[in-house]
C-alpha cells in the first residue's frame, strides 16, 4: 500500500528531468529492441538464403540449373524435372530405401535400449550412476571416424558387411549416448509421484509405468526418435566405409559425386535436407532437453 | 521393481537400476569399446608378421624359432600331413592326396596300404565322382625305382607295407588329403634357423629349393602402418588443413553462436520463430550443407551470379580450382560455420536459461551495458556449458569429411577425415586407415584435456 502511494507521490511530484531520463531509458530500450529484432533478422536471412538457393535449384528445370547467370528469384521456372531426373538416376531408389531402412532399424534399436537406461538414471539412485553417467557422456566426446575402420574389418570377417542391419548397429552405438541422456531427461520432468500415486491405488510398478508414466513421455520419446532417425539419415562417413552394393542415400550421392552434374547434385543436397527441416520442426520444443543436458 | 524395502527390513541392493542399464552398456561395450580398441590395435599391429617354425612338421611340436614375413629361405624337405577338412579350400595351400589301395603286391600277396595320388591312375569312380578303382602308373624315369612303394599311413616315413608293380589293378579304399609342410631355414638377428612350417606360409620359387614367407601365423608391433601414414603425401597438408579449419572454424562459430543465443533469450515477440529457424542447421549433414555452399561458390554459382547482376565482375570467377585454395578454404568454412553454430547456439541457450533472471535483472539496474554483461556475467557463468561445447565442436570438426569432398573432390584440399577414407577406400589399406583414425583419437582427447585444464586452471586463478 505506502509503495503505491510512494509511486503516487513521486508521479506527482517528477521532475522534468527525471522524466526526460525516462524517456531517453524507454527509448534506448527500444532502440536495442529493435536493434535485437536487426540482428535476429539478419542472422535468420545468413541461415535461410542458402536454403533458399538450393532449394529453387531443385524445384526448377535442370537447364535454369546449369545457366548462367541465376536469376535472383527463385523457382522461375518452377517445375519438378530436375528432382525427377535426381531419383530416376541409378542407385537413388534403392539408396532412399536403405537409408529409411537404416534409420528405422537404428531408432527402433536405440530407443528400445536406451529407455531403460534412461529410466534407470532418472529414477533411481544406484552406485555407479554417476560413473555410467560421465562414461556416456565421454562415448558422445570420441570421435566415430575410428569406429567406422575396425568395425568393417570385423564385419568382413564375420561376414555381414555391406548390410543396411551392420549399418544399423553402427548407427546404434552412435546414437545410443544422446538417447540415453535425452530419454533421462524427459522421465525426469515426469513428478514419481504420479507413479507412486498410481502404486498406491494398487498398480504394480509396470502397470503404473505403462499407463501413467508412458502416455506422458511418449512425445518426448518422439521427440528422440526423429532426432535419432535424422542422425542415421545424415551419417555419411560409416556408410561409405560400411557398404558398397547396399549404399543409403548419402553415401550414394558422394562416391558419385564427381562424375555427377549440378542438377544431380544440388537436387541431391536439397532432398537430404527435407526430413531435417521437417522433423527440427517438431523437436524444437525438445532442443533444450536434449542439449542443454550434456553440459550438466 | 522397486525392492527397497524388504520385509526383514535388512538393507539390500536393488538391482533393477543395473538391469535397466545392462543392455546399454554391453550394447556401448559391443560396438563402441571394443572396435575403439581395436581400430588402435589395427594401426600398430602386423598381423602375420612372424612365422613361427616347427621342429617336427607337426602344429604340437616344440616351436624351433620365428623368421619374418617376406624372408628368402631355403626349402629343405616336404612331408605331407593331415589337415582338417575345413582348412582345405584355403588359398595359397599345398595339398597331396594318398589313397588307401588294395592289391597284389610283387610277391603276389594282396596288401593293404596307402600311397600318394600321383602313383596310381584312376579307372573307375562312382556317381559321386570319388574314385573306387585304378592301377598303378608306370614310372618313366629310368634312374627311379620301378617299384611302386605302399605305406602303413598316409606318410612316407610310416613303416611301408610293401611294392607294386606298375599297372597293378587296385582297389580304392579311401583317400586323405594332406597338407605339404616344408622344413626351411633362414637366418634371423644372426642365427640360423631351421624348422618345420605348412605350405600355406611359402611361395616356394623356381626349382623348389627355395622360398619367400608368404604370411606369418603371429602378428608383431611395427610402427610401419605409422610411418607410412606419416611418409604419405597427403599426410603434412590433410593435418594443416585440419588444424587450419579449426582455429578459423571455432572462434567465428561461438561468436555467432553467442549473439544468436541472445537473440533468443531477449525475449522478443516471435522468438520461437527465431529459435526454429537458427536451430533449422542443427539436423543438416555436412553433405548437404557442402552441397548447399557448392551451388554458391560453384563457376556458374549464385556468388558469380550476384557479382556479375551488379556488375562488379565481367566473367564468372572460379573459386574451386588448385588455384585458389584460400576460396575452397573459405567455402568449407563458411559452409561449417553455417551448419554447425546451431549445435553450439543450443547448448549457449541451455546454460543461458540457468542463469538466473535476478543477476541480469540486477545488472541492468545498474546500468551495465551489454558488453559489461556479457564479459562480466553470461561469459563467466556460461564457462561449464562453453566447455562441453567446445569439446564436442572440436572433436566434430577434426571429422570434417563431407564439405571437403564436394569442394575440392577430396584432392586439392584434404583433412584427416579424408585421409582416412582414402587409405580404406582408394588404397585398400586398411592398416593406415587405422593410424589416420587413431591420429584424430588422439588429437581429439589431447584438445579435450586441454580445454578442460585451461578451465579449470582459469578457475583456480579466480580464486
Amino acid at each position: 500500500m505506502s509503495s503505491t502511494a510512494d509511486m503516487q507521490s513521486k508521479a506527482v511530484q517528477v521532475s522534468p528531468e527525471v522524466k526526460a531520463i525516462h524517456r531517453r531509458m524507454l527509448r534506448r530500450q527500444r532502440r536495442g529492441r529493435a536493434l535485437t529484432y536487426l540482428v535476429g533478422i539478419l542472422i535468420s536471412l545468413w541461415v535461410l538464403i542458402p536454403i533458399l538457393f538450393i532449394a529453387s535449384m531443385a524445384l526448377t528445370t535442370p537447364t535454369e540449373v546449369r545457366s548462367y547467370p541465376k536469376g535472383i528469384l527463385p523457382f522461375i521456372p518452377l517445375s519438378t524435372a530436375t528432382m525427377e531426373f535426381f531419383l530416376g538416376s541409378r542407385g537413388i531408389l534403392p539408396g532412399l530405401r536403405n537409408s529409411i531402412v537404416v534409420a528405422v532399424i537404428t531408432l527402433i534399436l536405440s530407443t528400445l535400449i536406451a529407455a531403460p537406461a534412461g529410466y534407470a538414471i532418472s529414477r533411481f539412485i544406484f552406485r555407479g550412476r554417476d560413473v555410467f553417467r560421465l562414461s556416456i557422456l565421454a562415448v558422445r566426446a570420441f570421435p566415430i571416424v575410428i569406429l567406422s575402420i575396425p568395425l568393417a574389418v570385423v564385419f568382413l570377417r564375420t561376414g555381414i558387411y555391406d548390410s543396411v542391419y551392420s549399418l544399423a548397429l553402427m548407427h546404434t552405438a552412435l546414437a545410443l549416448p544422446t538417447t540415453i541422456l535425452v530419454l533421462s531427461s524427459v522421465f525426469s520432468s515426469i513428478p514419481y509421484e504420479l507413479e507412486e500415486a498410481a502404486m498406491v491405488f494398487g498398480c504394480t510398478p509396470t502397470q503404473a509405468f505403462r499407463h501413467v508414466v508412458l502416455p506422458l513421455v511418449m512425445p518426448g520419446i518422439a521427440a528422440a526418435a526423429m532426432f535419432t532417425f535424422v542422425l542415421s539419415w545424415n551419417e555419411v562417413f560409416a556408410a561409405t566405409i560400411l557398404t558398397i552394393q547396399n549404399r543409403t542415400l548419402p553415401a550414394q550421392v558422394l562416391v558419385t559425386l564427381n562424375q555427377s552434374s549440378e542438377p544431380y547434385q544440388f537436387a541431391g543436397g536439397f532432398f537430404m535436407m527435407i526430413p531435417a527441416l521437417i522433423f527440427i520442426f517438431f523437436i524444437r520444443r525438445y532442443l533444450f532437453n536434449m542439449w542443454g543436458q550434456i553440459s550438466k | 521393481m522397486t525392492t527397497a524395502s524388504t520385509p526383514k527390513g535388512r538393507k539390500k541392493i536393488n538391482w533393477a537400476p543395473y538391469l535397466l542399464i545392462l543392455p546399454s552398456l554391453v550394447y556401448l561395450a559391443l560396438f563402441f569399446a571394443w572396435p575403439m580398441v581395436q581400430g588402435l590395435i589395427l594401426a600398430v599391429r602386423e598381423e602375420g608378421a612372424l612365422l613361427t617354425l616347427h621342429s617336427e612338421a607337426d602344429r604340437n611340436s616344440t616351436l624351433a624359432g620365428q623368421l619374418p614375413r617376406g624372408m628368402q629361405v631355403g626349402l629343405l624337405g616336404r612331408q605331407g600331413n593331415p589337415i582338417p577338412p575345413e582348412e582345405v579350400g584355403q588359398s595359397n595351400l599345398l595339398t597331396e592326396v594318398w589313397f588307401q589301395i588294395r592289391g597284389q603286391d610283387t610277391e603276389g600277396q594282396t596288401i593293404e596300404g596307402w600311397t600318394p595320388e600321383r602313383r596310381i591312375r584312376v579307372r573307375e569312380s562312382n556317381e559321386s565322382g570319388v574314385p573306387v578303382s585304378g592301377s598303378v602308373r608306370s614310372i618313366l624315369s629310368s634312374s627311379a625305382d620301378p617299384l611302386t612303394s605302399v605305406y602303413a599311413e598316409a606318410d612316407e616315413d610310416s613303416e611301408m607295407v610293401g611294392q607294386m608293380e606298375a599297372r597293378t589293378p587296385v582297389e580304392i579304399l579311401d583317400q586323405a588329403t594332406l597338407e605339404v609342410w616344408f622344413l626351411i631355414n633362414g637366418e634371423y638377428e644372426n642365427e640360423i634357423i631351421e624348422g618345420w612350417v605348412p605350405s600355406r606360409y611359402i611361395n616356394a620359387l623356381g626349382d623348389g629349393t627355395r622360398g619367400r614367407i608368404e604370411g606369418g601365423d603371429t602378428s608383431q608391433f611395427t610402427t610401419r602402418y605409422i610411418q607410412r601414414m606419416v611418409n604419405d603425401r597427403f599426410f603434412w597438408p590433410a593435418l594443416r588443413t585440419t588444424l587450419l579449419l579449426i582455429v578459423l572454424i571455432i572462434p567465428a562459430q561461438f561468436v555467432l553462436a553467442i549473439i544468436m543465443a541472445l537473440v533468443i533469450q531477449a525475449d522478443l515477440k516471435g522468438s520461437g520463430i527465431f529459435l526454429y529457424i537458427f536451430a533449422i542447421a542443427l539436423g543438416l549433414s555436412d553433405l548437404a550443407v557442402g552441397i548447399v555452399w557448392y551451388s554458391i561458390f560453384t563457376q556458374s554459382g549464385y556468388l558469380n551470379s550476384i557479382l556479375q547482376g551488379l556488375g562488379l565482375i565481367d566473367a564468372p570467377f572460379i573459386y574451386l580450382s588448385a588455384d585458389t585454395r584460400y576460396w575452397i578454404l573459405i567455402a568449407i568454412w563458411l559452409a561449417e560455420v553455417w551448419r554447425a553454430t546451431a549445435l553450439v547456439m543450443v547448448i549457449v541457450v541451455a546454460g543461458m536459461q540457468a542463469i538466473s533472471r535476478e543477476v541480469m535483472e540486477a545488472a541492468e539496474v545498474f546500468g551495465a551495458t551489454l558488453w559489461q554483461r556479457i564479459r562480466y556475467i553470461i561469459l563467466p557463468l556460461l564457462r561449464p556449458s562453453l566447455q562441453v561445447a567446445l569439446i564436442l565442436r572440436t572433436i566434430l570438426a577434426f571429422q570434417v569429411f563431407a564439405v571437403v569432398i564436394v569442394m575440392s573432390g577430396g584432392d586439392i584440399l584434404t583433412v584427416l577425415a579424408n585421409e582416412t577414407y582414402r587409405q580404406y577406400y582408394d588404397q585398400r589399406n586398411v592398416n593406415v586407415a587405422a593410424a589416420y583414425a587413431s591420429l584424430i583419437l588422439l588429437l581429439s582427447m589431447i584438445t579435450s584435456l586441454f580445454y578442460l585444464r585451461a578451465v579449470r586452471s582459469q578457475e583456480e586463478v579466480a580464486e
